[in-house]
């Protein structure tokens, strides 16, 4: 698996379409509290995890139900790690969960970027 | 030889690019694109703060807080230029102050493009911009489309400029390219 982690807008799906030949049909972009791990390549993870989170769900714990789909694939997250800690509640657990996400996919990868204004930056 | 610089606020970004200006300028020209258009006594006041760390370094200022490429009138080609930076710029274009900073889109595409012909059409180049795209909050349409415009200025800057660093506690995080120092 592979782990694509950076800030909005930095070029992160861009960059997986270029590196693995990914085409616009293998990828799922999130927008609610499942995902179709059929598709190749998971995009916009944080938004899967904002709606697990007004759901009242923990991201980690579906990922880790799920780990037999996703062993191949090509995961893309947004890091939301940075800025201060929010007033809303749910942008609050929100950060969490994407942190902690994160911190375990990050372990099961076999290779992670981070990627800065379009460019690739390997962390592991 | 063309830098682009970003990183979050306070870590050593102008510092760096101030001192690479000097650098590349090899005691030849050396231009400061002031980007800031005041509005209040505290803009002016940031403003003297910079003039004052800018002291004896030997640049000379261009105001220029909209239209990037009209520098060139202004300047020789063949000096070297910091630029700090393209958030500034891209406010000034895209909430400009005269239409009451209603959005202006394709100012903010112009922009981007014209920030790219400039880094090309210079000898040196030092472009500062700020990464503020990690941070936690949903924010309000018309801020994300500021942080939108920033990030395709950033992605175009960072794929023309031959070097490409981040700045995290004054250190450099080189992402593309060399820099000697």
């Amino acid at each position: 698996m592979v782990l694509i982690i950076g800030g909005a807008y930095q070029g992160k799906l861009d960059f997986a379409k270029e590196a693995f030949s990914v085409a616009q049909e293998d990828v799922y972009s999130c927008s609610g509290p499942e995902i179709d791990f059929s598709r190749r390549c998971i995009d916009r993870i944080e938004e899967f995890a904002y709606a697990c989170v007004q759901r009242g769900t923990e991201p980690k714990a579906y990922f880790e139900a799920h780990k037999e789909q996703w062993r191949d694939s090509i995961l893309i997250c947004q890091d939301i790690s940075c800025g201060v800690v929010p007033m809303d509640t749910d942008q609050r657990e929100w950060r969490q969960a994407v942190g902690r996400l994160c911190q375990y996919l990050a372990g099961e990868a076999g290779r992670v970027s981070r990627i800065f204004c379009g460019l690739e930056q390997r962390l592991k | 030889m063309t830098c682009f610089i970003s990183g979050g606020a306070k870590n050593g970004k102008s510092t760096l690019a101030q001192n690479l200006a000097v650098r590349l300028a090899e005691g030849g020209k050396h231009y400061y694109i002031a980007t800031m258009i005041p509005v209040d006594e505290e803009d002016r006041e940031r403003i003297r703060r910079h003039i004052a760390d800018r002291d004896g370094l030997g640049f000379e200022t261009i105001e220029c807080g909209k239209n990037i490429l009209s520098c060139l009138d202004r300047a020789d080609p063949n000096g070297t230029f910091l630029l700090d930076s393209a958030t500034a710029l891209l406010m000034n274009e895209l909430f400009p102050v005269e239409k009451n900073y209603e959005m202006d889109l394709p100012a903010a595409y112009r922009c981007a493009e014209d920030l790219c012909t400039f880094a090309k059409s210079v000898r040196n180049a030092v472009i500062v911009s700020d990464y503020i795209y990690s941070d936690a909050v949903r924010y309000d349409a018309v801020t994300e489309t500021y942080r939108k415009c920033l990030a395709d200025i950033d992605r175009s800057l960072a794929g023309v400029c031959d070097t490409v660093v981040e700045v995290a506690g004054a250190q450099v995080i080189l992402h593309k390219g060399e820099l000697t120092l």
